[in-house]
């Protein structure tokens, strides 16, 4: 397909998920808030909700759109998948001597885990990781995961990295889970003096961050393909351990495990900051957002969500926690948006 | 696994009362993107005659003249025609009285 058309397509399938988000979400919930006011108790769980709403035509068009835009924007004619693969050796011929490059770790031997293997997550074809060119999909991808913040998504992760920036700078980072690198380039940008590791399951995905970090001559940064719960890095080495959207992709045992392994590598008085999507103010926001990882193919973003995060952390041994709410963009309204939205929430932990 | 070698043991999720929507709603997508992708092509090859001097964007634009769609008048029935016919639930060619495939 010609770049043009591709583009083109793109747009299109952004544009209308920009409807879906800002005029087929607020009627669904005007609609369910409606039925809800009619009964003389509201809806208390989930279920219920489902028992509801999840029967009406309104919510089967909005179910169907969120399922199926998200397999046009990576399947099809004018999919992510297509359009990189049809120009692989295009792509990956600047990527040729990344072997020898010292911001990279690629382990050839490596095994990844069943539960990655096991579900295509985002409807990705083959996953984040089986193909070489899948860290290129995965940027491209990334540039309209949320539909309203467009061209200022990068702004997401600056503003994480700035509240991290609030608890002071640190000097050794562990930036788990990092994909391409999305999540540690504002990182490496703001904490030039810190020595940072950047690990992830996905070799093409870390390949790309190497390559992209590298092109931006960043010379504290290493990219290397390691599991975030199971890492080879000593005990307290690091001052912060830091993850975005890496959580819900994580089985609840391996959740334990990784925060386990954050809580061994940090030092005492090290921090420990992940955003993630975790906090839902009411079932209408758990209903959509369960039904969201069901559609997206992310079968842990409920299990997650149901966590008791802070009990969680502090039997761990962990203090100061906290769970919050996360404005992704300058005047959301998180508790309530009008419009749908990413549950963004930052948890934070120290290690005594 | 590349989208053109789909599962068959993993169906694609339902969402509507009648499957068959779900399918039909996929095509109506599919077309949709289609119809944008082409509409954006000509108005970029418009966009690219008129700066090289060969395309006259008011004459393009003007309502055409009864003769303009006179000319076009056989073209457009039969565009309307092979549209609207499949409303009528009528077969073209000879075959059983009863139009329903059974099932089995």
């Amino acid at each position: 397909m010609d770049d043009r058309s591709f583009v083109v397509a793109q747009s299109l399938v952004l544009e209308t998920k920009k409807y879906w988000t800002t005029k087929l979400y607020p009627a669904l919930k005007a609609d369910y808030q409606r039925r809800a006011a009619l009964q003389e108790d509201a809806p208390q769980t989930v279920q219920e909700v489902r028992d509801m709403i999840g029967g009406t035509l309104d919510y089967q068009i909005y179910a169907w759109l969120e399922r199926h835009l998200q397999r046009f924007k990576y399947s099809g004619r004018y999919g992510l998948a297509p359009y990189h693969r049809e120009r692989r050796e295009e792509l990956l011929a600047p990527l040729s001597d990344m072997a020898d490059n010292p911001l990279l770790e690629v382990d050839p031997d490596f095994e990844q885990p069943k539960y990655y293997r096991a579900v295509d997550i985002h409807q990705h074809p083959g996953g984040v990781w089986s193909e070489d060119t899948a860290g290129f999909e995965y940027e491209r991808g990334a540039r309209s995961t949320t539909p309203m913040m467009g061209g200022k998504h990068r702004d997401l992760h600056q503003r994480f990295t700035d509240l991290v920036a609030e608890g002071g700078a640190p000097a050794r980072i562990l930036d788990m889970g990092c994909g391409f690198g999305k999540s540690t380039q504002p990182f490496y940008e703001t904490f030039g003096e810190a020595t940072i590791e950047a690990i992830d399951l996905s070799a093409p995905c870390v390949t790309y961050g190497a390559w992209a970090a590298g092109k931006a001559q960043v010379g504290n940064t290493r990219f290397r393909q390691m599991s975030a719960y199971e890492t080879d890095y000593g005990n307290e080495e690091f001052d912060l351990v830091t993850s975005t959207m890496l959580i819900h992709e994580l089985p609840p045992p391996q959740i334990h495990q990784m925060f386990d392994e954050a809580k061994r590598v940090l030092q005492p008085g090290g921090r420990m900051v992940h955003l993630d999507f975790h906090s839902l103010p009411d079932v209408f926001s758990r209903f959509i957002h369960y039904g969201h990882g069901r559609r997206n193919n992310e079968p842990f973003m409920e299990p997650w969500a149901e966590m008791d995060v802070v009990s969680v952390l502090q039997e761990k041994g962990f203090e100061d926690v906290t769970v919050q709410s996360f404005a992704e963009a300058e005047g959301v309204d998180a508790a309530n948006s009008p419009v749908w939205r990413f549950p963004w929430t930052v948890v934070s932990a120290v290690k005594p | 696994m590349p989208a053109e070698q789909p599962d068959p043991a993993r169906p694609e999720q339902i969402f509507m009362d009648d499957p068959a929507v779900d399918r039909v709603l996929g095509v109506v997508m599919a077309l949709a993107t289609e119809v944008y992708v082409l509409r954006d092509r000509l108005r970029t090859v418009e966009r690219q005659l008129e700066a090289g001097g060969s395309l006259d964007r008011a004459a393009l634009d003007r309502e055409p003249t009864l003769e303009e769609l006179a000319v076009d008048g056989d073209d457009r029935e039969a565009f309307v025609a092979g549209l609207m016919q499949n409303l009528q639930g009528l077969q073209v060619s000879k075959g059983a009285a009863q139009g329903r495939e059974r099932n089995g």
